[in-house]
């Protein structure tokens, strides 16, 4: 095969495209011509040698072998861990209690940072509670109440509530966990949310809702904070008795419903700055009227007076 | 003597090759970080067994070592190649948009096909393609005869030619 021969010859350079084309006139090379072209525009990978030297260093003292060590060093080392195990028991006597908790009184909110700068606001009548001691290795808390987090990226980071756990990476979400009430909305990032050992995946916007141990279907959010941050409570089809338990939480009164259907649902907001614009924007709705004696409310319907 | 025990000498013949290296990991997994990954990892057994190597041979070892670690890591990937961006058409003046259309799927087709070579041939036809390495050299670096890396080349073109004569010229 004399013209495989020749082709090879043409792709190591020892004989010409020209001259190919001559010795073979009939021979149509456009797409071996073609091929030659184009390959050459290939993009090749790029390459920092300097950069990439440093790396390979960096590797290799992560990987290095550890040594090993003679019988002399026998003595020092048993006199280290006897070191070790002293300080680390004054370490666990002095410091033992590394628990800490944040709590608000009802109409309260509160914000602060985690150790690891994650940021907490705390929504009234609730309590945060987690290890600092153990914090770096694992971000766990328990929550007793509603609270807003925005999550710096690290370990996962989990929300433990009687009613489910909340685990993320970093994000930004809204937990919500009353009596008979659960309720976890995602901001940012994605969440995951543990119920009755069902895990659920929460996407931006997207809420999950459990009332009095049911799962409810929650119409998705566009608001980039939930709307207690901003001295407000927003709803979106929740039975009534949740609103009034909100009421009850932001304004320290006691709200008699009985004679009202509560599992009604409402959907709207109320202020925490004004009392009774708050009823109001309840009640009116809903079709119903109150009574104020004191720091006790009573809902009525309309109709019935 | 150079060795390469010797951390001076190390650098030096870690930066005069890493390049040429990491281009032929690329050109057998087409993947940039895996080719990467592979030449840090080649450079590594270089530095493990420096007191064994020839500094002469270093070149040779480098090479085939990248090659071995392919071979156990990722021989059966998929290999994606890609041009690089606003690549020039082999026929500049002509503009006429059926002829950049057809030019456009040999282009597409022509990736495909490379990309389907075996990784033997895929390293040959590379080599002497974009490095413009003659067979002779190719040979050496790979530490193979001529006559294996004609034969390769020769299966590659083949390949190239009864997959691509479809297309209209």
């Amino acid at each position: 095969m004399t013209k495989e021969r020749d082709i090879l010859k043409w792709f190591n350079d020892e004989i010409s495209s020209e001259e190919i084309k001559r010795l073979y006139p009939d021979e149509d090379f456009s797409v071996l011509e073609k091929s030659r072209f184009y390959t050459k525009q290939f993009s090749l990978p790029e390459l920092d040698e300097e950069k990439a030297l440093a790396d390979f260093k960096a590797r290799q003292k992560q990987n290095k072998p550890s040594k090993v060590v003679s019988l002399t060093f026998k003595t020092f080392f048993k006199v280290a861990a006897v070191l070790v195990v002293m300080l680390g028991l004054s370490y666990a006597l002095f410091f033992n209690d590394a628990s800490v908790s944040y709590s608000t009184e009802i109409a309260q909110t509160e914000t602060f940072n985690l150790p690891d700068d994650s940021e907490v606001i705390l929504n009234a009548k609730s309590e945060l509670r987690f290890n600092k001691k153990t914090w770096a290795s694992n971000r766990n808390l328990n929550l007793d109440g509603e609270a807003f987090f925005k999550v710096t990226q690290g370990k996962t980071f989990t929300v433990e509530t009687s009613a489910g756990a909340v685990q993320v990476l970093g994000t930004e979400f809204n937990v919500k966990e009353r009596e008979d009430y659960f309720e976890v909305t995602c901001y940012e990032g994605s969440v995951s949310v543990t119920h009755n050992t069902k895990k659920t995946i929460l996407t931006p916007g997207k809420t999950f809702r459990v009332v009095k141990g049911e799962v409810m279907a929650v119409t998705e959010v566009i608001a980039k904070n939930p709307a207690w941050i901003i001295k407000e409570s927003n709803f979106n089809n929740v039975p009534l008795w949740q609103v009034i338990d909100e009421l009850e939480i932001q304004y320290g009164i006691t709200i008699l419903a009985n004679a009202v259907d509560t599992s009604q649902l409402y959907t709207g907001s109320f202020t925490h700055n004004d009392r009774s614009i708050a009823l109001q924007s309840v009640t009116i709705p809903l079709k119903l009227s109150y009574k104020i004696k004191g720091n006790t409310v009573e809902f009525y319907n309309y109709e019935s007076h | 003597m150079s060795n390469l025990c010797e951390e001076k000498h190390f650098n030096a013949f870690y930066l005069s090759h890493v390049k040429a290296a990491h281009n032929f990991a690329f050109y057998k997994c087409g993947d940039q970080s895996k080719s990467y990954d592979l030449v840090q990892d080649a450079f590594a057994k270089i530095w493990e067994n420096c007191s064994q190597i020839d500094y002469s041979k270093a070149k040779t070892y480098l090479f085939t070592t990248v090659n071995n670690l392919f071979l156990n890591v990722m021989r059966h990937q998929k290999v994606v190649f890609t041009y690089a961006k606003e690549a020039p058409y082999r026929d500049q003046t002509n503009l006429n948009p059926e002829y950049l259309l057809e030019e456009e799927e040999f282009k597409t087709k022509l990736q495909k096909v490379i990309a389907n070579l075996s990784a033997e041939q895929r390293e040959v036809f590379l080599l002497n393609r974009i490095e413009d390495k003659k067979y002779r050299e190719i040979a050496v670096l790979l530490n193979i005869s001529q006559k294996t890396v004609e034969k390769r080349m020769s299966a590659a073109l083949k390949a190239i030619r009864s997959q691509l004569d479809g297309i209209k010229i």
